[in-house]
């Protein structure tokens, strides 16, 4: 076949993961379990890959029937409860019925993980329950867990189930067919190999996405690659190549607001706090206390910077003795760089504050990602999305169950799908553009161009919106694409990796600007200085976007309501 | 007196006068003096033809009283006061002593002729002299010359040489000299070779202009390039400023930021050059409508069209263009910012079919009045040493510049003949040396560009346009952070880095000063907004505000500006 | 500052080259090393500080994360 002479390497395969974080391993280990063939490709290394790279410390299980805890008291905690409503504002913005069956294998799910090898115990051999650190009321259903070395684990796993695993390996875009995907082009980020895998079935685990905006961190000069736990692998490369082969995605104009993260410390310590349940005390400038963290939103936050309260400060100081103990055990196991720094700084926890919340959108995830239907399959055949990358599956506690769950069943589909046929001509498509920036001399560094989208965001979009910003960012945005993009430059495959990165953020920013201009109105953090109100004509309702013969479309389709059977329960 | 410096010292020079900064200040002042017989060394950071903000050209000079056209320096001085100042941020009132800018005015067709004798040349092309209408809203005063000023740089640097200036390029002040209560002189450095060089001089004048690089620029924001100021050079980085605050002068008003003019480079090329050719341009709002000037000129009122969601806003002059304005467009912009022109053709920018956009608020330099304290004579609170121009508190402008620079040079005859010989305390040399060399020997440290970034992000984030109380005291709190931890560790890997070590040095001791007079005016007053004290504190009605290091310790007080003096009041019956 | 290599304690294990999840490093054949090749993109996550078995790797947090 013509293919066999444009690409270096063609892979056969059944099942295509792309992105090895926990979804994707989980996803992977599932199918091979029973007999596919299974492939994950990786854009770093499987061990120290996507959001758990450096480790977690808690997961929510899920329904707990012991408890008395039911899925669809779940998935009325999680989505009534104060954090979700203070950051995206009232009513469903995806389909909850997916999110009713993850809550309800959650037993399962915890049960697979530990024949996955991951122990869900703590020191002392037990399930250790925290209080509640998403403030779903007094249950017990988030464990501690100690995970510093949970993808190691799931990697081991992997590949003792016979995955055939692709590490420093990019995606560049899907291969369809006739409305089908049918696997997809990458390139081998260190020596350059370009290649084609052909897969019945296509399963999208890339992560969230990040870096049209810059963290929320301190801005440094140069190293612009800080998001929190967030690796700067969040650039949305999954969203973008469904989005380019004419899938849909979802919500891309609701961001999740920075509303915990102003200092690094806050990542080890505060996010610990949050993640053991303890209430840290939070105070204003004066150190005065003020309503919990979890009440605090976009709205809230300004209102305070306006009456001159800000900058806030978290302070675990009056915090038993044994707490402070088991701070240092998870700051060991889960963020021992936060340690590191906190060392560094002189941070006594005993003593010392740290600054918390700064108004800007960082990142997307929560409800935002690849529209998926039932058991997780995109709006193209032959394609499925879990954990962040899909709308409204968000955080290792989704990431589990829906990887478990695709690779559960796709067996089925798979058993019944043709033999894929690839396009040459799409083919060399892809392998043009991917390969293009090589032979580019004196164009732009990857890192500017990206810096430019994000500025645009930050400046013409961000946290408090209004159309004539956002129609100037569109603009603007628009010849940065005209002119820039075809001079991205590249001197070897590794910045070959920050062209396409560049080239989803661009086509990602694009698709949110353009959202953001259809929301008139103001819901949660989504604040439009020329819509103040909520409309609710918006209720219920979930944003979708997609290509269709090349022309974006964007509409507004209403989210269903739970299954009569799950809601009567 | 033979001295313990010869040991380490690569260089000495003595001299009568010591121009820090070639600028439009410093050129004028060294020329003069020169041809007063004084023997004068300038130190540059830069080349003197291309240095400072005239250095790729200006197009336009307010002359000065002018009594065949009728204008007087009283007029000017209200046009100042109550126009100009209140337009770029700051509101009615005084900030600094009216009578220094009075004598300015009164001078201003000496000063005139006098750069006019220096070979700069004040006509059009015709050959007459060109009086634009109004850019600066001056009313119907003809008082603004359209100046072809692409060369000024290299006419002023040609005049200085030829009267036999000592002229000291790339070579970047370390500190002033100072010896029983008196500047003796200063320590530079030369940044391409590394040779350390004392100056000994009877009088010093600091005139390295203005001050910016504690915030980020209002253009959009580079990954790498940090360094676009519009018409500011990089170079900005007050030096002057941070030389004389540390030898205990006094600074004045650092509390008060200019906002940003400019966000789109091609606003500085056609905005600038429509402003000063008199134009009318319109401002609109993101829909098309109209925007009365009032509106887009006041911080406190864009903030209020940003929040009715109006912004951002547009300056046009679509249907305002006479006919041969796109001629002198292209006149203007092959005299004076030729690179704006040229990015104008990349652009595709047509000023007959498109409109560039007016920034959002956000403080990008320090405003008109901010600077070395100076009094009529340009002496500033110690004795030997003077500041002219930008550096000096409320002299801001080319036509600032220059007859401050003269007048200084005026009286530099006499207060040279008046100065002892100066003594150099060797301690003080020596010290300054090993502070200044030390990155060269740092190794793992920290980039200077780095730690400028971590300095900027503080002032953007914690003093910001919208200023309150708790965030001041964290941006200070983040900053002695960074002194304390950072400042050792910066490395220099060569003399133009140790250049860049040296400046972030200044920009962290000017962002603490800044953040401190901050945190002291505890009122909102025009473009300087407190949200926790939204009023103005008529207890700073023509108030300076000073800062000074008094034996180390960081001092602030408020003192009330000088009234104008009756002689000068009198004028107008 | 990006990660930092001591190469007297460096054994050449190859961990923080196989494992970085930006691929910051290149692998110097020759000498069997590594060596920090696209240090702006550093993120800091300390990963191969964790996992390097020698301590050969430092990271400390440039100024602006402060």
């Amino acid at each position: 076949m013509a293919v066999e002479q444009i690409a270096d390497h063609v892979i056969t395969t059944d099942v295509l993961v792309v992105g090895g974080g926990i979804a994707g391993c989980c996803a992977a280990a599932k199918a091979a379990e029973h007999g596919l063939d299974v492939t994950i490709i990786e854009k770093s290394k499987l061990e120290r890959s996507g959001n758990a790279g450096m480790g977690i410390n808690y997961y929510t299980v899920g329904a707990m029937p012991d408890e008395g805890l039911t899925p669809l008291e779940m998935v009325k905690r999680w989505t009534e409860g104060p954090m979700m409503g203070a950051t995206l504002g009232k009513g469903r913005f995806t389909d909850p019925n997916p999110m009713y069956r993850r809550w309800e294998r959650g037993l399962w799910a915890v049960n697979e993980l530990e024949k996955l090898g991951i122990s869900m115990r703590w020191f002392d051999g037990k399930y250790r329950f925290v209080a509640d650190p998403f403030r779903l009321g007094q249950v017990r259903v988030t464990l501690s867990v100690l995970w510093q070395n949970v993808k190691p684990l799931m990697a081991a796993a992997v590949k003792k189930r016979g995955v055939n695993i692709l590490e420093r390996t990019m995606v560049v875009d899907l291969l369809t067919n006739k409305g089908r995907v049918v696997g997809a082009t990458a390139v081998n980020t260190r020596v350059g190999g370009f290649i084609i895998i052909k897969a019945k079935a296509t399963v999208i685990a890339t992560g969230i996405f990040s870096r049209c905006y810059e963290g929320e961190q301190p801005i440094s000069w140069k190293y612009k690659f800080r998001y929190h736990w967030c690796p700067a692998t969040a650039s949305g490369d999954g969203y973008a190549i469904a989005y380019r082969a004419g899938g849909e995605l979802a919500n891309l104009d609701i961001t999740g607001c920075g509303f915990r993260h102003q200092d690094e410390l806050t990542m080890g310590y505060g996010l610990l706090v949050l993640n053991d349940g303890i209430l840290g005390k939070l105070l204003n400038w004066k150190g005065e206390e003020i309503s919990s963290l979890a009440q605090q939103s976009a709205s809230t936050y300004a209102e305070m910077e306006e009456a001159g309260l800000t900058p806030l400060y978290e302070s675990i100081e009056h915090l038993p003795d044994d707490f402070h103990k088991r701070m240092e055990i998870y700051l060991k196991d889960m963020r021992l760089a936060s340690l590191k720094l906190a060392e560094q700084r002189g941070f006594n926890p005993r003593k010392h504050r740290y600054q918390i919340m700064l108004n800007k959108p960082h990142q997307f995830g929560l409800v935002t990602g690849i529209n998926t239907e039932e058991d997780y399959r995109g709006s193209l055949k032959g394609l499925y999305a879990v954990g962040d990358c899909a709308a409204g599956c968000h955080g290792c506690y989704m990431a589990v169950p829906s990887g478990l769950l695709v690779g559960d069943s796709i067996h089925s589909y798979v058993n019944g799908a043709g033999e894929p046929v690839i396009d040459e001509g799409q083919v060399e498509n892809h392998k043009r553009a991917a390969l293009a920036p090589l032979s580019v001399k004196d164009g732009t560094e990857p890192m500017e161009l990206e810096c430019a989208i994000r500025y645009i965001c930050e400046r013409y979009v961000g946290q408090f919106k209004s159309e004539g910003k956002l129609r100037e960012g569109l603009r603007r945005l628009g010849s940065l694409r005209r002119v820039f993009l075809p001079r991205l430059m590249a001197k070897n495959p590794h910045y070959l990796m920050r062209c396409w990165e560049v080239r989803n953020i661009m086509d990602l920013a694009e698709l949110h600007i353009q959202a953001c201009l259809e929301r008139k109105e103001t819901r949660g953090n989504h604040i439009r200085l020329d819509y103040p109100d909520t409309d609710p004509a918006r209720d219920n309702m979930i944003t979708i976007q997609r290509l269709e013969s090349g022309k974006p479309v964007l509409e507004i389709r209403e989210v269903p309501d739970l299954k009569p059977e799950y809601a009567k329960e | 007196m033979a001295s313990d410096i010869d040991r380490f010292a690569e260089e000495i020079i003595e001299t009568d006068v010591l121009v820090i900064g070639g600028g439009l200040a410093g050129c004028p002042l060294a020329a003069k003096a020169a041809e007063h017989g004084l023997s004068v060394t300038l130190v540059e950071k830069s080349q003197t033809d291309r240095s400072g903000n005239a250095a790729m050209g200006i197009n336009y000079y307010i002359v000065g009283a002018n009594p065949q056209e009728g204008v007087t320096a009283q007029q000017l001085l209200e046009w100042w006061t109550n126009t100009y100042v209140r337009w770029t941020g700051g509101t009615q009132g005084r900030f600094t002593n009216p009578n220094i800018m009075y004598q300015q005015w009164d001078k201003g067709l000496w000063a005139m002729h006098e750069l006019e004798k220096l070979g700069v040349p004040m006509k059009w092309f015709d050959g007459e002299y060109r009086y634009v209408l109004d850019p600066l809203r001056l009313g119907d005063l003809k008082v603004t010359l359209n100046v072809l000023w692409l060369n000024v740089k290299p006419i002023l640097a040609k005049a200085i040489k030829e009267r036999g200036v000592n002229l000291l390029e790339r070579t970047m002040i370390v500190d002033l000299l100072t010896r029983d209560d008196r500047v003796v002189g200063a320590t530079a450095v030369n940044t391409r070779n590394g040779k350390f060089v004392v100056i000994k001089a009877k009088a010093t004048v600091l005139a390295t202009g203005n001050f910016a690089r504690i915030y980020n620029g209002d253009m959009a924001q580079s990954w790498k390039y940090k360094f676009h100021y519009h018409w500011n050079p990089a170079t900005i980085s007050g030096d002057g400023y941070a030389a004389a605050y540390r030898a205990g002068v006094e600074l004045a008003n650092m509390d008060l930021t200019g906002h940003g003019m400019i966000v789109d480079e091609l606003a500085m090329g056609y905005g600038l050059l429509i402003r000063n050719d008199g134009i009318p341009g319109k401002c609109l709002n993101w829909r098309g409508e109209e925007v009365p000037s009032r509106y887009w000129q006041s911080m406190p009122k864009l903030l209020e069209l940003e929040q009715k969601g109006l912004t951002p806003l547009y300056y046009t002059i679509e249907d305002v263009l006479p006919d041969d304005f796109q001629k002198r467009m292209e006149v203007y912009l092959n005299d004076m910012r030729l690179a704006t022109f040229k990015l104008a053709e990349e652009r595709g920018f047509n000023p007959k079919t498109h409109r560039y956009e007016v920034p959002p608020p956000m403080p990008y330099t320090f405003s008109l009045v901010t600077g070395i304290n100076v009094g009529e004579e340009y002496q500033t609170s110690l004795k030997g040493v003077y500041a002219v121009g930008d550096n000096a508190a409320g002299l801001h402008g080319a036509y600032m510049a220059v007859p401050s620079g003269f007048l200084l040079a005026e009286n530099l005859p006499s207060i040279v003949n008046n100065t002892v010989e100066p003594a150099i305390d060797d301690a003080q040399v020596e010290s300054q040396k090993e502070m200044a060399l030390a990155p060269l020997a740092v190794k793992d440290g920290t980039e200077p560009m780095e730690l400028e970034c971590a300095i900027r992000y503080i002032c953007e984030r914690y003093v910001g346009m919208l200023k309150s109380e708790g965030k001041l005291r964290e941006g200070l709190r983040r900053l002695g952070s960074l002194r304390r931890v950072f400042l050792p560790r910066l490395m220099a890997e060569n003399p133009h880095y140790l250049m860049r070590a040296l400046e972030v040095r200044n920009l962290m001791d000017l962002a603490e000063v800044h953040i401190n007079a901050c945190l002291s005016r505890k009122e909102t007053r025009g473009d300087y907004i407190r949200l926790d004290y939204p009023e103005i504190d008529s207890a700073r009605d023509n108030m300076i505000t000073i800062q000074r290091l008094k034996e180390g310790k960081p001092i602030l007080e408020t003192r009330e500006v000088p009234d104008l003096k009756p002689e000068y009041i009198k004028e107008e019956a | 500052m990006p990660a930092k290599i001591d190469y007297r304690k460096c054994i050449g294990c190859k961990k923080c080259y196989d494992l970085c999840p930006i691929d910051v490093f290149s692998w110097d054949e020759q000498m069997n090393m590594p060596v920090v090749a696209y240090g702006e993109e550093c993120w800091h996550c300390g990963i191969c500080w964790m996992e390097c078995p020698k301590r050969a790797i430092d990271i400390t947090y440039p100024a602006s994360f402060w």
